[in-house]
């Protein structure tokens, strides 16, 4: 569903695969217009990326492309053109926000610089989320998420001592990078100040709020970021996933109730009360591989549900490790996942808004667009182009 | 300069890590946030590690000093009536309720989005659970990564064939913080136009679960379940960290188009296997990734991650060095971007603080002050907001309400 807070708000995004076009989606769901900008021909490259309907590749069917630009209008647009560049400037001079992903070297090529914008729109709010920010050295390096999560931070303690450090196992940082500019807009917005520019680097998005305070460990050398399989130095065990009779669940007991309590579910065993095991942060360090082998002793005999309800009836932190067809159909989450319906796919589920806002009109979204589907609208409802003039922008590449 | 909230108050219950952020991100933004603590029950992060000294200490918690910064503090014993009192009267002056109580609490109390509302009609307030306020998990203990397994994050996050890890980062409580950011900042920009306040129920479970993107798309397009896969991209080959000189160091390498493929080869002084019939293109490249692995990895093997880097991007090919928390701290770009900042907190000294980093042109976020002591602002936010004088103030914190 969507909400109408930011309705009557003018977007422009020029996005490609995750970043940009997630904070086009969180002010879409939010109920902005928000008007994605695409190259003619091939169009954002989520429509390549997949995963593709039944596996039949179509730039149509593709999974990443289709859930994260619902709710928005398409159109083509060719900025390697000087008649490209004038339409953009037609289009900034009646929007309210600009969001891109352009590199800051296709910034400049395509002139899609601050400076160029604001001479259409002084009162613009233009975000440009790039790989590394607008100053510094490494501003024109180029990063993939493996790249933007290896400098932030991600990758230095993830996975086993011996062997290659691990990244997510999906893409995730752009998800980061288009929230943070997605609050910058609304702030810069409430600001009353006319225009500004918004830097957002996807590395700092992970490197600062995500896990800024990390640097305290070097400073303070505290919980070092070195691998460790699937324990965390330095925590009280338990604080890790073990197997249990279907899968794996997490296990975590911060509190020592609750470690008391896991105990008790466990009968109390005997090995529990050696003296070696006195400080569970020693327990972790020195001991986890053999006390796994206790823990999942019980474990084992439990399903991912059995010990959910457990975890629920006894306030003990353990949550199951959950496949993503086990999110789908999650009952807790019934109402955010929604049908996005086309012709060429028919329905497909997808999260809707996550939010939950009191007493706001919601209504239902829309599928993302297919590629210039909105150049009419656009082009001659809202610039006033005629049809003929549109037919020709076609023949000539330029939509 | 000043930030662009600067006048929006926020009065913050939020607390640990999920609570703590959204207030820290608007007061770096230039509002006005009021920090509400209790001696009956410390904020963990004021407990917990790292320790500086022997002995626990509230004051001296550098996680604390750098997800509370520029905030203000105030003590109120919600134990007592005189208290809710209180917090009911400041939320009176305040545009902004943040909290991250176990659902429940909050109404519990008497601070309720029902009662806050009486006192401040077009109040907004956001609550962040792991769960959501309502349905059949809302009562569950859960942190950070027992969302992050829930949400599926971590049924992807292993070497290839064998077990998920789990992430050593709190994903969950930092997606939840963000998307609580934008819900609040979102709901005052429309009461600017429509004079409404808002009840906003942030789950960081759906929060999390929303950036789910890849995974739940495999699902819904395919019906395949996901499992972890190591270092991998679909489309892009080689996508892997690979080793360097150093003790445990690696660079990072991702390709995926064909001209970035040929300035790989140029950047390793186009040895001969690379124009094997197994590279040849990027379906074969994708098809023989363990092999070219292999290859890549003697490349890298005699160079420093940062050589290796530079090499790279100077052929337009995407690299960075896999960083530990040192190595960011002293990194130039970093540096010249101001991503870390000394700050004297009075207690602890000189100690860096993370920076925003959401860089607004005509109204930039700054780290405003050091994280308040316990209750340093019971005068100046009693005083200058309620009008209440000092006697009376002093007398609230001897009797144990302002505690």
């Amino acid at each position: 569903m969507t909400y109408n807070l930011l309705e009557g708000l003018r977007v422009l995004e020029l996005g490609q695969f995750i970043s940009a076009p997630y904070c086009g989606k969180l002010l879409a769901d939010m109920g902005a217009q928000v008007t994605k900008i695409e190259p003619p021909g091939a169009g954002d490259w989520a429509r390549q990326y997949g995963p593709f309907l039944n596996d039949d590749p179509h730039p149509e069917r593709s999974g990443t492309f289709l859930y994260l630009n619902s709710n928005k209008q398409g159109i083509t647009l060719n900025l390697a053109t000087p008649t490209g560049q004038g339409i953009l400037a037609e289009l900034v001079s009646c929007a309210d926000v600009l969001v891109h992903n352009l590199h800051p070297l296709e910034m400049d090529d395509l002139g899609v610089s601050y400076e160029a914008i604001s001479r259409n729109n002084p009162n613009i709010v233009m975000a440009s989320i790039t790989p590394f920010g607008l100053t510094g050295p490494n501003r024109n390096h180029i990063a993939y998420d493996i790249n933007l999560a290896a400098a932030g931070g991600i990758c230095q303690g993830l996975g086993s001592a011996d062997r290659e450090p691990l990244t997510f196992g999906t893409p995730q940082v752009g998800y980061f990078a288009g929230a943070a500019a997605a609050s910058s807009i609304m702030m810069a917005l409430l600001a009353g100040e006319p225009g500004q520019h918004i830097d957002i680097a996807e590395v700092e998005s992970m490197a600062g709020v995500y896990n800024g305070s990390e640097a305290l460990m070097a400073v303070y050398q505290w919980r070092a970021t070195r691998r460790t399989g699937h324990h965390a130095m330095d925590f009280p065990y338990p604080n890790c996933i073990l197997r249990c009779k279907d899968g794996y669940i997490f296990v975590g007991a911060p509190e020592g109730r609750q470690w008391r309590k896991l105990l008790e579910l466990m009968g109390d065993p005997p090995w529990s009360q050696e003296p070696r095991f006195r400080n569970r942060t020693d327990m972790n360090n020195h001991y986890a591989d053999e006390v796994d082998g206790y823990v999942e002793v019980w474990l084992t005999e439990h399903t991912k549900a059995e010990l959910l309800d457990l975890a629920l009836e006894h306030r003990v932190p353990l949550a199951p490790v959950r496949g993503y067809d086990e999110v789908r159909y999650d009952a807790s989450l019934s109402d955010l996942f929604q049908d996005f319906d086309r012709r060429d796919t028919g329905p497909i589920s997808f999260p809707g808004s996550p939010f939950q806002i009191k007493d706001v009109p919601q209504s239902n979204p829309s599928p993302a667009p297919y590629l210039g589907q909105h150049n009419p609208d656009v082009y001659c409802d809202t610039l006033g182009y005629s049809k003929e003039h549109l037919v020709k922008l076609y023949q000539t590449g330029i939509i | 300069m000043p930030g662009p909230l600067q006048r929006v108050r926020v009065l913050d219950f939020g607390w640990v890590l999920a609570g703590a952020i959204p207030g820290m991100i608007l007061a770096d933004m230039g509002a006005q946030v009021i920090k509400v603590e209790t001696r009956q029950r410390l904020d963990y992060m004021r407990q917990g590690r790292p320790l500086i000294g022997e002995e626990r200490d509230a004051e001296l918690n550098p996680m604390f000093h750098n997800v509370n910064r520029s905030k203000q503090s105030i003590t109120l014993n919600t134990t007592k009536p005189e208290a809710i009192d209180l917090a009911r009267r400041l939320a009176g002056h305040c545009d902004v309720v943040i909290e991250n109580f176990s659902p429940g609490v909050m109404d519990r109390l008497g601070l309720g989005y029902a009662d806050l509302r009486q006192h401040k009609p077009d109040i907004i307030m956001v609550s962040i659970s792991s769960n959501g306020q309502t349905g059949p998990l809302r009562d569950l203990r859960a942190y950070a990564p027992s969302i992050g397994a829930m949400a599926g994050l971590d049924s992807t996050l292993g070497y290839e064939g064998e077990r998920p890890l789990g992430l050593k980062h709190a994903y969950a409580d930092i997606t939840g913080a963000l998307h609580a950011v934008f819900a609040v900042t979102a709901s005052l920009l429309n009461r600017k136009k429509t004079g409404q306040g808002r009840y906003i129920d942030l789950s960081m479970l759906r929060a999390t679960v929303a950036t789910m993107g890849f995974g739940l798309s495999e699902y819904a397009m395919t019906g395949r379940v996901m499992e972890p896969k190591g270092n991998y991209d679909p489309v892009m080959a080689p996508y892997n960290n690979y080793p360097c000189l150093g003790e445990d160091k690696w660079v990072s390498i991702a390709v995926r188009t064909e001209q970035e493929w040929q300035g790989l080869v140029q950047a390793m002084g186009n040895p001969e296997w690379a124009a094997e019939e197994n590279f040849i293109s990027k379906f074969q490249r994708l098809r023989h990734r363990k092999e070219l692995d292999r290859d890549i990895a003697a490349w890298t093997s005699s160079r420093t991650a940062t050589d290796a880097t530079q090499i790279l991007q100077s052929h337009g090919v995407a690299a960075a060095p896999v960083m530990d928390a040192e190595e960011r701290l002293a990194d130039p770009h970093f540096q010249e971007r101001g991503l870390y900042q000394e700050i004297e907190h009075p207690s602890l000294g000189q100690e860096p603080v993370f920076n925003l980093m959401w860089g607004l042109s005509r109204t930039p976020s700054a780290i405003r002050r050091h994280a308040p002591l316990l209750g340093e602002h019971n005068q100046q936010v009693f005083g200058d907001i309620l009008g209440m004088s000092q006697i009376e103030i002093e007398a609230l914190e001897e009797s144990q309400v302002l505690w």
